[in-house]
């Protein structure tokens, strides 16, 4: 299948798990992919798994900086986008009553602010037509124990999508948000990875 | 693409619309597809459209009789079944005040009753790797002048699929709910005429009505090994319709 021949996609959290599952489909699918994580060990050792046409940049999506270096690489190499894959999440468990700040600064530093502006810094690249993809969670429409922050910011995420819908529908471009149950990903508690 | 390759399924409501779209991606990707529909001039024009992996069976998802039917031609052909989209759905708008039973009935015998004896009846020939798709709709969420009967009978499909998975856990046979929005079907078109057309579309995210061919490819994703890891779940291709 080469549904996605010629096309260029962007993968947040491409390391491991979903992101380095999604990567691998979409090559075999014929994008050009580009994805990023924090760790360069892992993500390089990601990239040698998919071997041809990926291209890898070092970063964390909570640091604006290191999202304005991955476009810059992405528009010098590409040109433009037509796929992002905003689907670097993190998150810990932490009962409420014992969580701390760290613990909630974390979770939504990554999953909503990073995710807000990772998907802000790719307008400017975005051919209109395109596609957006945000990784929510099932636990956006549940309770968990322990998981308050975690199931928060992912129902933040999965509401992102109601608003950048409209925002961008005149450029055609699509926003749709995917809640997976990763109970399967056996780094659970990492980051780099959605995690429920 | 061959993700159906040798897969057999079974369309109700299948001689137009969504469920012919659907019979021609699923013949596209492999499978071989007996179309149902109670209309025996639509359902000829419809093989003779889909080609030699196409099979018509004359019945009303409504009748128990005409379902039995269908099944043993399926059994008697293929002896197995791998996909059955339960797509046959009925109704008309009458407001609160002017509802009678007929018109409850209209809606509820074939999308809610249909649908479940469509399924049960379908079982017997179902196996591991099965796939069943239910037709939900947008209206299923949402509320519409009018539209009491239907809207409840689509949330009633939409909620068979979270029990069924329970009842169908460890058989390997998952069951999915799809749920256009305004879809641009002859039916449709007919219906809602030049301006209706653009007001749903005006309504929709996207802003126009879906292809028949869009919600059809939607429907091959959850047959197919794709959608492996997806049962009771309820996917939207309504242009963002509901989903706002």
């Amino acid at each position: 299948m080469k549904k996605l021949a010629g096309k260029i996609a962007v993968i947040t959290g491409g390391s491991s798990g979903i992101g380095l599952a999604t990567a691998k489909r979409f090559v075999a699918e014929g994008a050009h992919v580009v994805m990023t994580g924090r760790r360069e060990k892992e993500l390089n050792e990601a990239a040698a798994l998919i071997r041809d046409n990926v291209t890898t940049v070092v970063g964390d999506v909570a640091r604006l900086d290191d999202l304005d270096r991955l476009y810059t690489v992405v528009k010098e190499k590409h040109g433009h986008i037509d796929i992002l894959f905003a689907n670097a999440g993190a998150g810990t468990i932490a009962p409420l009553a014992a969580a701390t700040e760290a613990h909630f600064d974390q979770t939504f530093d990554v999953n909503v602010k990073g995710l807000f502006f990772t998907v802000q810094k790719a307008l400017p690249l975005f051919r209109d037509g395109g596609s957006i993809i945000l990784t929510s969670s099932v636990s956006n429409v549940m309770g968990l124990p322990g998981f308050s922050a975690y199931a928060a910011s992912k129902a933040a995420v999965r509401n992102f999508a109601r608003a950048w819908t409209l925002e961008l529908k005149d450029r055609k471009i699509r926003v749709n948000s995917m809640s997976p149950r990763t109970d399967r990903d056996p780094r659970f508690g990492d980051d780099d990875g959605p995690h429920s | 693409m061959t993700r159906l390759n040798g897969k057999t399924a079974v369309i109700t409501g299948g001689a137009t619309g969504i469920g012919l779209a659907s019979a021609k991606r699923f013949i596209a990707e492999g499978a071989f597809v007996f179309i149902y529909g109670r209309r025996q001039a639509a359902l000829d024009a419809a093989v003779a459209e889909l080609g030699p992996n196409a099979r018509a069976v004359k019945g009303s998802v409504s009748n128990e009789v005409d379902l039995d039917r269908l099944y043993a031609a399926v059994k008697a052909e293929r002896g197995s079944l791998d996909i059955v989209f339960a797509n046959a759905g009925a109704g008309s708008p009458l407001p609160l005040g002017q509802i009678t039973a007929e018109h409850i009935d209209e809606a509820f015998d074939t999308n809610v009753k249909g649908t479940i004896f469509t399924v049960q009846k379908a079982l017997p020939l179902m196996g591991p790797g099965g796939s069943i798709i239910l037709t939900g709709s947008s209206a299923g969420t949402t509320g519409a002048p009018g539209f009491t009967a239907y809207s409840a009978s689509k949330a009633a499909v939409r909620n068979l699929a979270r029990s069924w998975a329970e009842d169908l856990k460890g058989t390997g046979i998952r069951v999915n709910v799809l749920s256009p929005g305004a879809t641009a079907t002859e039916l449709a078109k007919q219906a809602l005429g030049e301006a209706g057309q653009k007001a749903y579309g005006a309504m929709t995210p996207l802003q126009r009505m879906a292809d028949p061919a869009e919600i059809a490819a939607v429907a091959a994703f959850l047959a197919s090994p794709d959608s492996s890891f997806m049962t009771a779940s309820e996917v939207a291709v309504d242009g963002g319709l509901a989903q706002l």
